[in-house]
């Protein structure tokens, strides 16, 4: 009763396809990981995530060959509990966070994950734009409770790493249908200037810069300087901003910058960073819809996995990573999106294009989860 | 056997026809039972029989008491219909409309099980399997496919199918079709007329002609072939001959000629051939998928044996859809050419052709592409054909593909006309055609592409689907060694670091004034739509809410509009008088209108109510979103969203069947596909809730193989019986409790929680016997299993100090003990203690201190857990592949009590556990021997008692008996005497003086009621006086007032 597995090439969208495989059961085969780099096969960092995903699921089967360009994975039932991660510094806990909260809602016991290493870096979402943007967009598919909740306890900047962070989520058995079509007007900013191992000064820098470009469109802007001390900070110095425009709706957006890392490329002057930050947000305003392009894939994601009911959620455009999720979870579950390129009307000063994707959902249920 | 009925059980709403003359059967039961577990389907009891109760009292008692154990059992005013009796061996046809009306107005609770997944009843089988390859090897796999009405809920393509009694299937196509048995356009009627009467049967023939993607089928009845058989007609003629042939049909067509027309030269089989495979060296050039094209034509020549034995009728193949035109005569070919047009979408039967025609344009394009029903152009189109090689035949992909093709077919317009399978070859050369200037309009496509914004659907699902190129050119050097070179920009991607966020490209420069221009209103600060303006929200507000009080200052707000108009009013006041009354008095009404309504909202709605209330509005509006979401689409767009609706007719392609299912297929056997969902074909460990049956006369043994029915599936497992400690721990039983539930642990496929299921013994034959054994529902899914049973260790005391004792034999080695060092012991007879070091001499001794100081008679023991694993068997009940005439007669592992039974094996009893006589050595017991000096401090009453008898009076105390003389004798007697009579004078006065006594008391009693009576009568009469005087008095004291006042 083997159920017939899927073959991937090539180690992008690892995560999404080890994610949609743990969650919808089939067997997926990876090939050809970076098989003409000069280092091939897996990167630490994906054997990290493997193995942090190795935790979280009981019964899986993972099968890596003797150079790493061919991982086998067969899923197991996700498990949760209390589970503690080493995640390595290469990438930064957002990486694995992201896939985390896909899979979160759906284990046995609830989840408490402790992740150490590094919680900001340029490359991926940092934790706190996981915080102002995820959990809030999660909430409006039904997962909440008190118990779901991401704190970040320690800061860790990029090459160094050392910060922490508790994830903690219940149980869901289903998820909730969503019509999230009118995103609404902003009304508020709300920002993080976080600084670790360097002038407490940066912050305030970062934050002047900020609001010097957004204070043309609202008064409302309140952004926090987080300047972490002692055991707190980590192990690099470093900074950076994340931008959150919340709109009428509670529909968030979101931007954000980081230092570049410590030997790694030019330094940033704060200034630059806030400005540039401001002006990524503005960015991301003008894509628009009710889900910021980070958090693009967690959304469809949800609604694929609700109940057998209509979804629809109105999005900026597509990132790549969205478009090849689409493709993927029409592999896994089978679900295809309507999409629907919505034009601005010619009056209307809201941004560009907006995309509006329609699904019915699986009518997946939580198989994990023990009924007593 | 109630096993049969659990394959229809799914599918049907189910009657139950109940011998009224006999009572309820005992299968009657079992089907209930059945229906308990997997959720109750329709069920609507029949009581037949009625007419042989001739006593109508009885007939009336009978039914009810049917009626109350029918509703005991399925649920309270579960629905009873009467069948009186025959009429001449047949029920009477208004009682059999009233059923069937009652019938289609039932209405029933959902199943979550039959909700939640999709299933069709196959109505129609056919093998599509390469006859070449069965030829070759007879027991290859097959690819079958099956037709039926989807139900329950929504199905997606490329699925995983169940099918009950074959095993897990990968569907590999789903398309939709006509429904073969519409409903009337007109509802609300209460007959149907004879043009719409269609009968629709499952696994039966429609009768006329069926023509479709798989089969051709060709009514002739008997009657008619005998007739015509010597006049030989030329509509007949070839399927006479096809129906006659023995020879194989290759030879027979070689052999065939054709002419298309009547009186018109015959068709060498030589030029059809050379058209035939100029097309098909076209096919091979241009389609990427060259089977589906070979197989729809294929497929005609191969169902030719099945059909015949499967349907039973006369019923003919037919070569091609050329054969069919040559047949038919000229006036029916424009029709003709509708079917080869509808003959993608599936067979329609005749009686619908016109309507499928109207269809076909539309249909054409569905079963064949799809994926790009919906696409903006044909260019487009024909560039991801060319790159990304997408399954479908070129001739036939879009609806928009058709306009070019058909105008070039325009210029050869009367070649077409003359030859109908032109059309095909020329769409197939205009396929060609068009794709000449592919490459150019592919670039014209990209640029337009880049112009306007791109389709995104097409970008997300369409074009860039990996080009199938094969290894790229591998450069050797030597023969040995290849050069490794960096890759392509395709590969480049696939290896591209894995990163969700989405980097904004750099064409906005957020420093120019338009660029935040074209962003302002997406702020609060911009500008608001018309109706979400927030003057003209507070204006509505305003005439809402406008006015209120302030209970506690008790100061009236009123709205601005309201005040305004007082002002004015008091200028005017006079002019509009009138007016304003008729205002106030309609604002008046207006308030006491909104306070009623505040105070309904705040007092009606009941707490427990609401929540259900808006549960249910909830659904509602979500079951109105899913109903209007895809409304406007076509159908075939719409099955990729949203998957194929219930109630659609359709065609599941599945491939690698076992043959035995092709080659034992007896369609007296229902085959039901059942949907499963998306982890639902996965493998693992089910926790239950299992109780033994209260029909099944035996306990069930844990380790015995058993046969369950769970979801769709029925298998056959070996399940480990448990229950929960109060700590959470699962201990093992050896069997079932009798009358109360049990955790039952097995391998099988993994099923939703909340599931019930039902277990038999087996389903071998039809037994008298046979019965459920046991009933349940899935708690738990798991990949690992946690079941314990006791597992006691015991050892010996060899060498005993105070508290601290030497115990030997409970463990081999140091190893073993160190690994219990700290684990709690006790003995036989109570005693707690603690293990706390091996020893060294006697390899497994340990040391070991207790609360009290042990004997050597004594026995340790620790008590332990030890992990049971469940044996992970899966067997598929797998009846339908079973030769027909056998599909009862599954029978999978033997228990090990039939093994032993079958092989006529008998354990050899322990002969320590065989029973023998108890002899008892006779118990002695001391006498109790309680101290003299302790029996002397003892109270009396704890004192031991001389229970010896006293023995011999000592002589000294004999007292010598005395002898009377005879005259003390005669005085004694008379004594007596005298005694006697005077005892008895003075009982006899005794009883005369009681009877005196009662008769007096009695007197005296009536006396008192007499006085009683008069004194009563006495008070009577005096308040009597007082209360008239009383009266008196008050009226006099009233009229008195009166008078005063």
């Amino acid at each position: 009763m083997a159920s017939n597995g899927l073959m991937y090439d090539g180690c992008n969208f690892f995560r999404q396809r080890l994610v949609l495989s743990t969650l919808s059961g089939k067997n997926v085969k990876i090939k050809n990981i970076r098989s003409r780099d000069d280092e091939p096969g897996l990167r630490d960092f994906e054997a990290s995530f493997i193995r942090l995903l190795d935790k979280v699921t009981n019964g899986s089967r993972i099968e890596i060959n003797q150079t790493g360009t061919v991982l086998f994975y067969q899923p197991g039932l996700l498990y949760g509990g209390s589970v503690e991660h080493d995640c390595n510094p290469q990438r930064s806990v957002g990486y694995y966070l992201e896939a985390l909260l896909m899979l979160a809602p759906f284990m046995k016991t609830p989840l408490k994950a402790t992740l150490r290493g590094v919680t900001n870096d340029p490359t991926d979402p940092t934790v706190d734009l996981l915080k102002s943007t995820a959990v809030p967009l999660m909430k409006k598919f039904g997962i909440d409770g008190e118990a779901f909740d991401l704190k970040v306890v320690k800061r860790g900047m990029a090459p160094g790493g050392g910060g922490e962070v508790v994830f903690t989520c219940p149980v869901h058995k289903t998820i909730r249908p969503v019509q999230l079509i009118e995103p609404g007007k902003i009304k508020r900013i709300r920002g993080v200037a976080y600084s670790v191992r360097v002038s407490p000064q940066m912050g305030n820098r970062i934050v002047e810069s900020a609001r010097s470009i957004l204070n043309q469109f609202l008064p409302d802007i309140y952004i926090y300087t987080d300047h972490m001390k002692g055991a707190n900070s980590g192990k690099s110095p470093g900074f950076g901003l994340t931008l959150v425009a919340e709109t009428l709706n509670g529909c968030f957006l979101s931007a954000e910058m980081s230092s570049t890392p410590q030997g790694q490329g030019d330094p940033v002057l704060p200034e630059d960073l806030g400005r540039n930050c401001a002006k990524l947000l503005l960015e991301e305003v003008y894509r628009g819809g009710c889900v910021d392009s980070s958090n693009q894939s967690l959304a469809l994601l949800l609604m694929t996995l609700g109940q057998q009911d209509v979804s629809k959620v109105l999005l900026g455009p597509l990132s790549p990573y969205t478009i090849e999720f689409l493709r993927h979870i029409r592999d896994f579950f089978q679900v295809m999106f309507k999409v629907e390129v919505q034009k601005p009307l010619d009056d209307e000063r809201k941004g560009g294009d907006k995309v509006l994707m329609t699904c019915v959902g699986v009518g997946y249920s939580n198989i994990s989860k023990t009924v007593k | 056997m109630s096993y049969r009925i659990k394959q229809i059980i799914f599918c049907l709403q189910v009657l139950m026809l109940i011998d009224a003359s006999f009572g309820f059967e005992m299968e009657t039961f079992e089907f209930l039972n059945i229906c308990q577990v997997h959720g109750f389907p329709r069920i609507m009891g029949v009581l037949t029989h009625l007419d042989s109760f001739k006593n109508n009292k009885s007939l009336r008692k009978t039914k009810k008491n049917l009626k109350h154990r029918f509703w005991t059992e399925v649920y309270q005013g579960a629905k009873l219909f009467y069948l009186s009796g025959m009429v001449y061996g047949e029920y009477q046809t208004q009682e059999v409309k009233n059923l069937g009306r009652f019938i289609s107005v039932m209405k029933f609770r959902p199943l979550v099980w039959q909700t939640s997944h999709p299933y069709v009843l196959v109505d129609r089988m056919e093998d599509l399997t390469d006859p070449e390859k069965v030829r070759t090897d007879p027991k290859c796999d097959r690819t079958v496919s099956l037709y039926g009405y989807l139900r329950g809920a929504h199905l997606k393509n490329k699925g995983q199918v169940h099918v009950p009694g074959v095993g897990d299937f990968q569907v590999s196509d789903v398309n939709f079709l006509p429904d073969p048995c519409p409903l009337p356009d007109a509802q609300k009627k209460r007959a149907l007329n004879e043009k719409e009467r269609l009968l629709y049967a499952p696994m039966a023939g429609v009768g006329g002609v069926v023509y479709d993607k798989d089969a051709v089928y060709i009514d002739l009845p008997a009657s008619h072939v005998n007739q015509l058989q010597e006049e030989v007609h030329p509509t007949t003629e070839l399927v006479q001959s096809l129906i006659e042939t023995h020879a194989t049909l290759d030879t027979k067509m070689a052999a065939s000629k054709v002419s298309l027309f009547s009186g018109s030269a015959t068709l060498d089989p030589a030029d059809i051939s050379k058209q035939t495979r100029e097309r098909e060296g076209l096919e091979e050039e241009c389609v990427w998928d060259p089977t589906t094209q070979r197989e729809r034509r294929k497929v005609i020549f191969t169902e030719k044996e099945e059909e015949d034995d499967v349907s039973g009728e006369s019923d003919t193949e037919e070569d091609d859809s050329e054969g069919s035109d040559q047949a038919d005569d000229e006036d029916e070919l424009s029709q003709v050419e509708a079917d080869r047009k509808a003959k993608a979408a599936g067979g329609a039967p005749p009686e619908k052709k016109q309507r499928v025609e109207a269809e076909a344009g539309r249909t054409e394009s569905s079963a064949e592409m799809p994926a790009f029903a919906d696409s903006e152009d044909d260019l487009e189109m024909s560039e991801e054909e060319g790159d990304a090689g997408t399954p479908g035949d070129s001739g036939h992909s879009s609806e928009e593909e058709d306009d070019p093709t058909e105008y070039e077919c325009g210029a050869t317009e009367d070649l077409w006309k003359k030859h109908p399978e032109r059309e095909c070859e020329e769409e197939e050369q205009g396929s060609l055609r068009w794709k000449e200037g592919l490459q150019q309009r592919a670039a014209e496509a990209f640029l337009r592409q880049q112009e306007t914004a791109p389709n995104l659907r097409k970008l997300v699902y369409g074009s860039v689907v990996e080009v199938q190129e094969s290894q790229e050119e591998e450069e050797e050097l030597g023969g040995l060694f290849r050069v490794s070179r960096p890759q392509k920009s395709k590969k480049v991607q696939a290896n591209a670091p894995d990163c969700s966020r989405f980097k904004p490209d750099n064409r906005h420069n957020w420093d120019v004034e338009e660029m935040l221009d074209s962003i302002r209103d997406c702020f609060v600060t911009g500008k608001w739509e018309e109706g979400q303006d927030a003057a003209t929200l507070l204006r509505q507000d305003e005439e809402l809410y406008g006015d209120f009080e302030d209970l506690e200052t008790g100061e009236v707000h009123m709205s601005q509009t309201e005040n305004a108009e007082d002002h004015d009013d008091e200028e005017e006041e006079i002019q509009v008088k009138m007016d304003d009354e008729e205002v106030q008095k309609n604002k008046r009404l207006e308030k006491k209108r909104r306070l009623k309504e505040r105070f309904d909202t705040e007092y009606d709605d009941d707490d427990d109510a609401t929540y259900f209330d808006d549960l249910k509005e909830e659904m509602q509006k979500q079951a109105e979103l899913n109903r209007a979401a895809f409304q406007d689409m076509d159908d075939e767009s719409r099955v990729q969203y949203e998957g194929f609706r219930p109630g659609m007719y359709i065609r599941v392609e599945i491939c690698s069947l076992p043959c035995e299912f092709v080659k034992n297929f007896d369609p007296h056997y229902p085959i039901i596909l059942g949907g499963l969902g998306s982890s639902e074909g996965n493998i693992g460990f089910l926790q239950m809730r299992l109780k033994k049956h209260r029909w099944y006369n035996r306990i069930l043994k844990t380790k015995d193989p058993l046969i369950f029915s769970l979801g769709w599936r029925r298998f056959q497992t070996i399940p480990l019986y448990h229950i929960e400690d109060h700590n959470g721990r699962h201990r093992l039983l050896k069997y079932t409790p009798q009358h109360m539930h049990c955790g039952a642990s097995i391998w099988g496929p993994i099923t939703p929680q909340g599931s019930g299921f039902l277990a038999v013994q087996s389903v071998t034959g039809s037994k008298a016997t046979f019965r459920i054994a046991a009933t349940g529902v899935v708690l738990d899914l798991d990949k690992s299993v946690t079941i314990v049973k006791k597992l006691k260790l015991i050892g010996y005391p060899f060498k005993i100090f105070k508290n601290t004792c030497f115990v030997k034999g409970m463990f081999n080695t140091v190893l073993e003990v160190a690994k219990f060092e700290g684990a709690s012991v006790r003995t036989v007879s109570g005693i707690r203690g603690q293990i706390k070091k091996a020893l060294s001499s006697p390899t497994g001794a340990f040391r070991a201190t207790f609360e009290d100081r042990l004997l050597m008679s004594d026995i340790v023991f620790l008590r332990s857990w030890y992990p049971v694993s469940v044996p992970q068997l899966y067997n598929p009940v797998t009846s339908l592949l079973l030769p027909a005439g056998q599909k009862d007669s599954w029978s999978g592992m033997r228990t090990l009590g039939q093994l032993k039974h079958d092989l006529g094996i008998r354990n050899q009893p322990k002969a320590d556990s065989l029973y023998k006589p108890i002899v008892r050595a006779k118990r002695h017991f001391n006498p109790l021997h309680v101290p003299k000096e302790l029996q002397k401090a003892l109270p009396f009453k704890s004192k031991p008692k001389q229970q010896q008898p006293k023995g011999r009076t000592p002589r000294d105390l004999q007292r010598p008996s005395v002898i009377r003389e005879p005259h003390e004798r005669k005085v004694a007697a008379l004594l007596h005497a005298l005694s006697t009579v005077h005892n008895y004078t003075r009982k006899k006065a005794h009883t005369v003086q009681h009877a005196k006594h009662k008769e007096f008391l009695q007197q005296k009693e009536k006396d008192e009621e007499a006085k009683l009576k008069r004194q009563r009568e006495a008070k009577k009469k005096l308040y009597r006086v007082m209360g008239q005087m009383d009266q008196k008095k008050q009226r006099s004291s009233l009229k008195g007032a009166t008078k005063d006042d």
